[in-house]
């Protein structure tokens, strides 16, 4: 069987070489085939893929319908509720503590005033966000750990930073205890986070699902006392008079993300009545005037709700696959003409006693063989189209990897593709009966 | 020449030359599909944004520190920017046009909460925001300079007496009414009055489609991050964007330099996703029509071997050179037509997929003409060389054996 099928590459080879040029068409066929659609459905795997799938379906975005009583908060879409949450409900709903877990958080950005003489201050951006924020998205530590819910209680100005900032600020060693002065106030490094990358940055989509995580986290309660910003969206409806930071604090604009963790996917009815019980606790104090709409979402809902899988990589994913159509189109048409071509040898081998299935198992041997060289070079082309895609789009590195998921689903189509483009070829010549081509020679 | 005895010699051959028509459809549909998208995305790149975008240079500083006086910081970069040679004029403004980042509101024309609010983008810049992006005034006034102030980041100001708004948001609060001169209301129900009407400009987001709506408010923001809007004289930007940046890094150690970039940078970045996708498409599609003039020539070029002798034998009949290569760019054509009439089919199931699907904007039918005409060019160029080739196979091979 070994020898059979070495004796079939044998054959293929000495096929290949006797005609170079369509030999080699049909390679390329494949690899451009391959090349175009794999690029494309790579960066569609990247923007699909779940980012936390060992938590996806016990995180939830919460939402909480605090809207305008006269119209909806997204006139395509009615039935939602604002995708974000007023400062002061989602301090609150930390406070009640109902989930597992629960952070509320935004993006913000501070100026790092020099360590050094000769260092120049430099604005990094932050997540102002809980304790908890670490321990619910299973982000990675390096040094130290997060800080503590004392913390979050107190306001202490504690700071966890990425690796890549402390590596800017402290050329990568262990900062943990060290200080740093940062819009006048003075920080404590608690932590540093190792290398993490969820693509997509699931934890908000609003501001970029693809974005870089932000350099560092401190904690919420800091919103207050250093007048933080929010660097994302906020949105309003009602016309407030707002002359002072707590006021805005105290206004109905919803600006900050909010995320439970429960204990199971089940527990998610009983939250929503969690949820409901403080609306209509507000509606008492004559806020919330909309009737109950409020929401959860888990990790998956969320990107579905955002659309983080832009529309145009959809559009490329489905003309790609019809261009490798077109190359499986090519293949089949190329291999029959080959394989017409080979009548003689063919009628040959059969009046010399080689078998149908022999006939038909060499030809498939051949096309297999020009599939997997097509795939390898598509593959390569993936690669050179990864990294103009990462130019183009000035991507996240997460974004235009090639995982082994793709490399496989590549090889694969390539050898699927031109094996079934070359099924009807290998039949039209395997029926070919023996010696009837050598008798007009 | 007697199209019969091809048709039935194709027929006879017909795998090969169904193949080769599917792939043509295929391609077809694609092609025109994708030209489609990439027309309308250059067209969305192109569009005049009413803004001298190339002399623009927007600077973005934020201070820091207890001794930071933001009122004090803006009047000196401002006075220190318009001193440097070659500077046209600069101010501070609240957002940055096509940057993608922005303020947005909706406008009435009757104190109303129930009516419908028009949605513009918004702006707050000085008497000199015009000038500084270049932008005209098509009637009316600018602000005059005892109408700007200094607004504080955390407070929310009375509306102003006077405002501007560009002819489009004229238009969709008023139709065919005068806008001039009428007065409109905010969220807050407080009025403003149109002073001067914008003959055209963008706002900040260009995926938007009220890009072209916009309302400017007199004031100078004195917010976190300011935003400086520079003009320079013609051609001197990329002299002078480093010159700012040193100037402004030198005269305030209290203050960070975020970035000093070119307002043309700035708006290709905002349209970074549509440039992308034309200019995969158009790898894609120059990709598809050299693979399928390739697998034409290939496919020709076998079956001109193939048929050597039938051609021979032709030849020693009389046909001439000429009737030859005639022959193989008909056969060529009938089977690019047929793949063709199958491809309008497929071109717009494809079509009809994405505007279904992606709301895309339906497909311009004068494409599919013009699609049609570009494959019969493309297939006859790629069968030229092998017919010639045809056509000088000797008379003479008709008589020896193989």
């Amino acid at each position: 069987m070994l020898a059979m099928f070495s004796y079939n590459i044998k054959l293929a080879f000495n096929s290949m070489r006797r005609n170079p040029v369509m030999t080699a068409l049909m390679v390329a066929a494949i690899a451009v085939g391959i090349g175009v659609s794999m690029t494309t459905l790579s960066v569609y795997h990247m923007m699909s893929s779940n980012p936390i799938p060992e938590k996806s379906d016990v995180l939830f975005a919460v939402t909480l319908d605090s809207w305008n009583p006269l119209r909806p908060f997204d006139d395509d879409h009615p039935e939602r509720a604002p995708h974000q949450l007023t400062f002061h409900d989602a301090e609150r709903l930390v406070a009640l503590a109902a989930g597992k877990r629960q952070t509320a958080m935004f993006e913000s950005s501070l100026i790092i005033e020099p360590l050094g003489d000769d260092d120049l201050p430099f604005e990094a951006g932050a997540r102002v966000t809980y304790a908890d924020f670490f321990p619910m998205f299973n982000v990675p530590f390096l040094y130290g750990n997060a800080w503590d819910k004392a913390a979050d209680r107190a306001a202490e100005p504690v700071v966890v930073l990425t690796k890549k900032l402390n590596e800017r600020l402290f050329g990568g060693e262990d900062s943990v205890g060290k200080t740093l002065t940062m819009d006048g106030t003075r920080f404590r490094v608690v932590g540093v986070t190792d290398t993490w990358e969820p693509t997509p940055r699931f934890y908000d989509p609003i501001n970029g699902g693809f974005q870089e995580v932000n350099e560092m986290f401190i904690p919420y309660s800091l919103t207050r006392v250093m007048e933080l910003k929010s660097n994302g969206s906020d949105w309003g409806w009602k016309s407030e008079d707002i002359q002072s930071f707590e006021q805005w604090l105290n206004s109905e604009s919803v600006w900050v993300q909010y995320f439970v963790e429960l204990d199971s996917p089940s527990a998610r009815d009983e939250y929503v009545d969690h949820l409901n019980a403080y609306v209509n606790e507000q509606k008492r104090l004559g806020r919330f005037e909309r009737p109950l709409n409020n929401h959860i979402y888990n990790v998956e809902e969320w990107m579905e709700y955002h659309e983080v899988v832009a529309r145009d990589a959809r559009v490329l994913v489905g003309l790609s696959f019809l261009f490798l159509l077109v190359c499986v189109l090519s293949t089949i048409a190329l291999t029959l003409t080959k394989f017409v071509g080979k009548k003689a040898e063919t009628s040959l081998r059969r009046a010399l006693g080689a078998s149908r299935w022999t006939i038909f198992g060499q030809q498939i041997v051949e096309v297999g063989l020009m599939g997997f060289a097509g795939g390898l070079i598509g593959l390569l082309l993936v690669t050179f189209g990864l990294q103009g895609i990462k130019y183009l789009y000035d991507s996240t590195p997460g974004l235009v990897k090639l995982d082994w998921l793709m490399v496989f689903t590549a090889i694969g189509v390539a050898v699927l593709s031109s094996t079934l483009a070359g099924l009807y070829p290998a039949w039209r010549v395997c029926s070919i009966p023996p010696a009837a081509q050598l008798k007009t020679q | 020449m007697d199209i019969g005895p091809m048709v039935s010699s194709l027929l006879r051959n017909k795998t090969g030359a169904i193949l080769v028509a599917l792939q043509i459809a295929v391609t077809l549909a694609i092609v025109i599909n994708s030209l489609y998208i990439i027309v309308l995305r250059v067209e969305k790149i192109n569009r005049d944004p009413g803004m001298d975008v190339d002399n623009v240079v927007i600077a973005y500083v934020r201070g820091f520190g207890d001794d930071f006086d933001v009122v004090d910081s803006i009047t000196n970069d401002i006075d220190l920017i318009r001193s440097i040679p070659g500077v046209r004029t600069a101010t501070v403004s609240n957002h940055v046009p096509l940057s993608g980042s922005g303020s947005g509101t909706g406008l009435r024309t009757e104190p109303d909460e129930t009516i419908e609010a028009v949605p513009t983008g918004r702006y707050r810049w000085s008497e000199e925001g015009l000038d500084a992006l270049g932008i005209t005034l098509s009637r009316g006034r600018n602000f005059l300079p005892e109408e700007v102030d200094f607004i504080m980041g955390d407070s929310d100001p009375p509306a102003p007496a006077s405002i501007l708004v560009t002819q489009k948001l004229a238009d969709d609060l008023f139709g065919d009414e005068d806008a001039l001169g009428k007065t409109v209301y905010w969220g807050s129900m407080e009025p403003s009055t149109i002073v001067g009407i914008i003959g055209r400009m963008h706002g900040s987001w260009v995926g938007w489609d009220k890009l072209d709506n916009v309302v400017i408010q007199p004031g100078k923001p004195a917010y976190t991050t300011n935003k400086y809007i520079i003009r320079t004289e013609p051609g001197m930007r990329d002299e002078l964007m480093p010159v700012i940046e040193n100037k402004l890094g030198e005269s305030n150690r209290h203050r960070v330099v975020k970035s000093v970039r070119s307002l043309s940078e700035i708006a290709a970045r905002s349209y970074r996703s549509d440039r992308g996708m034309a200019i995969i498409l158009s790898i894609v599609i120059t990709l598809l029509i050299g693979l399928t003039a390739l697998v034409i020539v290939g496919l020709a070029s076998f079956h001109v071997t193939q048929r050597t002798k039938q051609i021979g034998t032709r030849r020693a009949l009389g046909a001439r050179r000429i009737d030859i290569v005639q022959f193989f760019m008909l056969e060529n054509w009938l089977i690019t037509t047929a793949g063709a009439v199958l491809g309008i089919v497929l071109t717009v199931a494809v079509a009809y997929w994405l505007e279904v699907s992606f709301e895309l904007q339906r497909l311009d039918w004068r494409y599919l003409p013009a699609g049609i005409l570009i494959l019969w060019v493309l297939s006859s160029l790629a069968v030229i060389e092998p017919a010639r080739r045809a056509a000088s196979v000797p008379p003479a091979v008709a008589t020896r054996s193989i």
